[in-house]
């Protein structure tokens, strides 16, 4: 399905589809060694996430590979050599950390698929994990192959491709573990195919898993499940100029797929940046201590109050991002969980921001003063 | 590598730039000397310890140990502070400097230093640069010079690279061990060049850079000169040149300053000879460590070590390595507890190596090693709570090992004293395995002096003995005991430490009292001059008395800090108490008047006080009641007078406000309804003074427990009290009630309990008691359950 989707007619393409061409012309020119039935060498998939230096010249155009994650290189490095061995990978840490995009850029640039993936839900069962029936098939003709509706674990080993595991600890413990055998021994049993029920994994076949650490009403891994898998945890970002590239990369792509001609503010993508870094730090640019708030700070979240912002600008406010908006959509981002959070932003605005607004001026000072809207 | 080639007037100069600590750089020094046999090797270091080469290079001398330089500025020469000054040089098996030693001791070739002796190198410094700078162990070594320069940060990150060190070990180690040792040395130098180029003159004057290379270019030709007067063939060794091993940093310039040829050396200061010190001292893995902070060239020296112990063999060195560590960390960790199997091992190696890979090293190194570890050993997310194994890996890559000197290493004046001591007082220094002794402190005389011996290792740190149990005053604690124990070993850091304070004196008692006279020198605070005092007093320091008696006094009346003042209050009385045992006569009498006097006359400003500051506070007040009735009658007058002028402060802290009250109704200047008055109108204010209560009287008992038992009020009062506080109000108050009740003896605390018992219709002991239970009636029960029971049981059957 992947090649014929049309971009433009998608809220957010799945990977494969949005850089199908960089894609393309890193697996042509990739001279390194491929794992049996990876797409690509490790040394690719690593360009592919992490940027190139040089940039590529493939059928005649020039493609700059632009860096995709942010964060740790190294990480991204141990991610691909745990994928291309014996054990799972599990990406964990604090919601809005970009776990989920780097578990599709891996399984993009190594199966060319990111869409073999199991949501995990309290109301998953084994069926979505490994396969179910179509009735009707099976009413007919019996306990067939035919009959099987494969799942997306099922597909990754029958295909030999990377299944996707989101959200692994919201489903019960139960049918978490019922990925124990099937990840040490590569092998799923369908007693009801009898003599042909076994499906053996093929190479190239691996999970990844993500998990949050933070959301209440999780459940735990079990010890026995931990053991199969290799684990990572992402951190948030923790300099505040990379998370304002961040902002404004994600925040121009999400422009573009939505066709709004506008360029990302960068003073806005400013000023987000240094208030989700200080906030979530506990200590501003200039030493104050900043009470932090409960509600998650993340990257994600700035870039989603940013968006927000940008698409009210659009519509309504002739092409210009107001700062009133800004904040306004900054409470609303900010005050989810816990009332005290809202009154910690009042009065990280009565300090740190009064403090900047007064040395620097500019687009700080209408910050300061949009600090009205904060009730 | 570059080389001078011989001239008429010059034997040929071969310059090899070296990193401090780097397996790889020692390798190839060692390879470079087998293959070009020189003359003479010329090493960077202070000129000063070239007596100690022999020693350095003895067979039975094991790394890691460090030069110890020191220089004491007696004649004011570097600054008016007179101060004293100190460094470390260390070595590490690996260290390449160390390598050319041993290798030239092979051979016959003769090795010197050639850098400025320690004293003149301070000189060429600035204050707060280079070795002048403010650090708890200077380092000789200056490899930070290779890594703080912008561009090569720029170069790492470029290269995908975390840090300096990760881009030294894959180009340099891993990649250089496979190189052949001309092209390695020349890809140093290339490399030291750039880092040069980038680094401002300024920085170079400012840090002594200069001065040094100066020096250590009219060494170089001097010896170059003096080489070449030596007639070819005459000596086998002299057909292979000079070598000359320094800091990449400083080679380039060398060699442009050989090259220019300037005969005299610039002008210096130059420090006498006699006011410096040198001397070898075994050193530790963790010391050598430069993540401890000491920046001393590459981290982990516990793994570099095991690579130099691999290099030369037919094994992959890192590859070995890794794997060591792999399994070393999975077993100390199990042993910990840590779920962990086999499997995680082998997979934690094919991460290794994967990442090697991926990263384009031919063996994995130290950073595929921790990103190994990290990945398949801790499970679930990573934090404190599961990052065990990455903490046990950091150790052993770390190491332990500690150095051994031989025998032929000079010894300092102070630890032959300290061996002198030792043998005098029948204490066993030889002994690493840890003895006790039971000291009779004011019985013995030979007893007394042992322990001052003990208590002055103690104030230098130099981890020999520990008491276990005396009379401690310094913490206030077991003053009424006369007998110390103490345990004490003998151990590589006994004698490192020592030579630590070398620089203070030849002997230990000398070394104490400069340190004394350092410590006295900067303290401003009267409690911790106090403080200072009791050790002079413990350490038997009869020279230093006066002196620190003197500028005790002097803080004394400069300091104007209650809680400081109080504190050296209560040292001065418990000296006071014990002088006469410990055979001195200081006359602390005048330091407790001035420190009685000053406190009276800042108590009126401590009514109101923060809670944590409360217990000090009553505890002053009763101090100086004690002190006013004893021996400082003349001032009690001002004392009371100082009482009653807080009492006059509405916002009074009540737990003072009882304690104020406790005095003066001692002393009979208020009577038991005063007291009973004041505390009533606490009961009948508004909720929060109530509440306040508690804390009168907590101050109350502290002073004057026995007003409770003078008739019944108070007992009412606290029962009044108590009965209007709600349930939960009372669960906060608990803590502080239990303290207010805490300075009642378990009798009196019985008495009370009777008392408040009474006035509820009970009797104390009744209190205890619970309702009897007749054995009738305790059967009946047990068979009434037993029928109930067989019933159900009938049910569940059907």
């Amino acid at each position: 399905m992947g090649e014929k989707m049309d971009t433009q007619k998608l809220i957010k393409p799945p990977v494969e589809v949005r850089y199908a061409e960089e894609l393309k012309a890193l697996q042509a020119l990739d001279s390194g060694k491929r794992p049996v039935n990876w797409r690509m060498s490790p040394e690719a998939v690593r360009t592919f996430i992490l940027g190139s230096r040089e940039p590529l010249e493939y059928n005649g155009k020039t493609y700059v590979i632009e860096k995709k994650y942010f964060g740790n290189d190294a990480l991204v490095e141990r991610c691909i050599v745990t994928l291309a061995g014996n054990r799972g990978l599990m990406l964990v840490g604090e919601p809005g950390t970009a776990k989920t995009m780097l578990s599709e850029l891996l399984s993009a640039a190594i199966s060319g698929c990111s869409t073999n993936t199991i949501q995990g839900t309290a109301g998953t069962t084994e069926d979505m994990i490994k396969y179910s029936w179509n009735y009707a098939l099976l009413l007919a003709k019996g306990p067939v192959r035919e009959a099987l509706v494969p799942a997306p674990l099922y597909i990754g080993m029958e295909k030999g491709i990377l299944t996707r595991f989101e959200e692994i600890t919201r489903t019960p413990a139960e049918i978490q573990d019922s990925l124990i055998s099937v990840l040490s021994d590569k092998v799923l049993n369908v007693p009801e195919l009898e003599d042909d029920g076994f499906l053996f994994a093929r190479p190239g076949f691996n999970v990844i898993g993500t998990a949050n650490t933070r959301d209440k009403g999780v459940n735990e891994m079990s010890s026995a499940l931990k053991r199969r898998f290799n684990f990572e945890t992402v951190m948030p970002v923790r300099e505040a100029a990379l998370e304002r590239q961040i902002i404004l990369n994600e925040v121009g792509a999400l422009a573009r797929e939505a066709q709004i001609e506008m360029e990302v503010d960068k003073n806005v993508a400013e000023l987000l940046a240094s208030t989700y870094h200080e906030l979530r730090e506990g200590v501003s640019a200039y030493g104050h201590r900043i009470d932090r708030p409960a509600a998650v700070m993340s990257t994600a979240e700035a870039v989603s109050v940013c968006y927000q912002t940008m698409i009210s600008g659009y519509y309504y406010d002739g092409g210009r991002i107001s700062v009133d908006t800004l904040v306004q959509n900054l409470v609303g981002a900010i005050s989810k969980e816990n009332k005290d959070d809202l009154e910690k932003v009042k009065a990280y605005f009565n300090t740190v921001i009064r403090d900047r607004s007064e040395k620097e001026g500019g687009i700080w000072k209408q910050y300061y003063e949009a600090k009205k809207w904060l009730k | 590598m570059e080389t001078i080639l011989r001239s008429k007037e010059m034997a040929e100069i071969i310059f090899l730039p070296v990193r401090h600590h780097s397996p790889a750089c020692a390798w190839h020094v060692k390879k470079m000397i087998e293959a070009r046999s020189p003359s003479l090797i010329l090493i960077e270091g202070p000129c000063n310890a070239d007596a100690l080469i022999p020693a350095m290079t003895d067979e039975e001398t094991h790394a890691p140990f460090a030069v110890y330089y020191s220089y004491r500025d007696r004649t004011g020469r570097l600054s008016e502070k007179k101060g004293h000054y100190r460094c470390y040089y260390p070595f590490l098996d690996y260290s390449p400097e160390l390598a050319a030693m041993r290798e030239g001791r092979r051979r016959g070739i003769e090795t010197a230093f050639i850098d400025l002796p320690y004293g003149d190198i301070l000189a060429a410094t600035q204050e707060g640069k280079g070795l002048l700078q403010e650090r708890e162990k200077p380092n000789y070594n200056d490899d930070y010079l290779l890594s703080r320069s912008s561009y090569l940060q720029r170069l790492s990150q470029k290269a995908g690279l975390r840090s300096f060190d990760e881009f030294w070990e894959k180009y340099f180690e891993v990649n250089g061990i496979r190189e052949n040792s001309e092209t390695w040395f020349s890809h140093l130098y290339e490399y030291c060049t750039l880092a040069r180029a980038d680094t401002p003159e300024e920085e170079l004057i400012q840090e002594g850079c200069l001065a040094r290379e100066a020096f250590m270019a009219s060494q170089i030709v001097q010896r170059a000169k003096a080489g070449k007067t030596i007639p070819d063939g005459e000596s086998g060794a002299g057909q292979g040149g000079i070598f000359v091993i320094t800091g990449g940093f400083h080679t380039p310039a060398l060699q442009a300053l050989v090259i220019e040829g300037k005969k005299k050396e610039a002008a210096r200061t130059r420090i006498p000879s006699d006011d410096q010190e040198v001397y070898l001292m075994p050193y530790s893995m963790e010391a050598a460590d430069a993540l401890n902070g000491y920046a001393s060239g590459m981290p982990y020296p516990g793994f570099y070590q095991k690579i130099w112990q691999g290099l030369g063999g037919n094994g992959a060195p890192y590859h070995d390595a890794v794997l060591d560590f792999i399994v070393s960390t999975g077993k100390a960790a199990r042993k910990k507890g840590e779920m962990l199997s086999t499997f995680d091992d082998i997979c934690a190696m094919q991460m290794a190596e994967g990442l090697a890979a991926l990263r384009r090293k031919p063996e994995p190194g130290a950073y595929e090693l921790k990103d190994a570890v990290l990945s398949a050993f801790i499970k679930g997310e990573c934090n404190l709570a599961t990052d065990r194994p990455l903490r046990i890996l950091q150790e052993q890559m770390r190491g332990r090992g500690m150095g051994k000197l031989g025998s032929s290493a000079a010894v300092p004046p102070i630890v032959l004293d300290f061996e002198e001591q030792c043998r005098l007082l029948g204490i066993s220094f030889r002994t690493t395995l840890e003895r006790e002794v039971t000291l009779s402190l004011f019985s013995s005389q030979k007893h007394r002096r042992m322990s001052m011996f003990f208590h002055r290792t103690l104030f230098l740190n130099a981890s020999f003995a520990r008491r276990v149990k005396g009379p401690n005053l310094q913490g206030k604690r077991d003053r009424n005991l006369i007998r110390e124990i103490w345990k004490y070993k003998w151990s590589a850091q006994v004698s490192a430490a020592l030579i630590d304070v070398s620089v203070y004196g030849a002997a230990i008692e000398e070394a104490c009292v400069t340190l004394v006279r350092q410590r006295l020198a900067r303290e401003r605070d009267a409690r911790e001059g106090a403080l200072l005092l009791t050790q002079v007093f413990e350490m038997g320091l009869e020279s230093q008395m006066t002196p620190v008696y003197d500028r005790v006094y002097e803080i004394l009346q400069a300091d104007t800090d209650f809680a400081s003042l109080s504190g050296a209050l209560e040292y001065f009385m418990d000296m006071q108490r014990l002088q006469r045992l410990y055979l001195t006569s200081l006359r602390l009498d005048r330091l407790t008047q001035i420190c009685c006097r000053k406190l009276i006359t800042l108590l009126p400003s401590m009514t109101r006080i923060k809670e944590e500051e409360s217990t000090l506070c009553m505890n002053t007040c009763k101090l100086l009641y004690q002190m006013t009735r004893r021996e400082w009658a003349s001032l009690q007058d001002s004392y009371f007078e100082a009482l009653f002028s807080m009492l006059r402060d509405r916002e009074l802290h009540p737990g003072l406000d009882g304690c104020i009250h406790g005095i003066l109704y001692g002393c009979g200047k208020k009577d038991v309804t005063d007291v009973e008055k004041v505390c009533r109108g606490y009961l009948m204010g508004t909720y929060e003074q109530l509440i306040k209560t508690v804390g009168f009287f907590r101050g109350l008992f502290f002073t004057a427990r026995d007003l409770v038992f003078i008739g019944s009020q108070f007992i009412d009062m606290l029962d009044s009290f108590l009965r209007s506080v709600s349930s939960e109000t009372f669960m906060e108050l608990l803590p502080e009630l239990r303290l207010a009740f805490g300075y009642f003896t378990p009798g009196e605390i019985d008495k009370i309990a009777a008392a408040a018992a009474r006035l509820h219709g009970k009797s104390g002991t009744s209190l205890l008691a619970g309702e009897e239970v007749l054995p009738g009636w305790y059967d009946y029960g047990r068979a009434l359950d037993g029928l109930v029971t067989a019933q159900m049981e009938g049910c569940r059957d059907d």
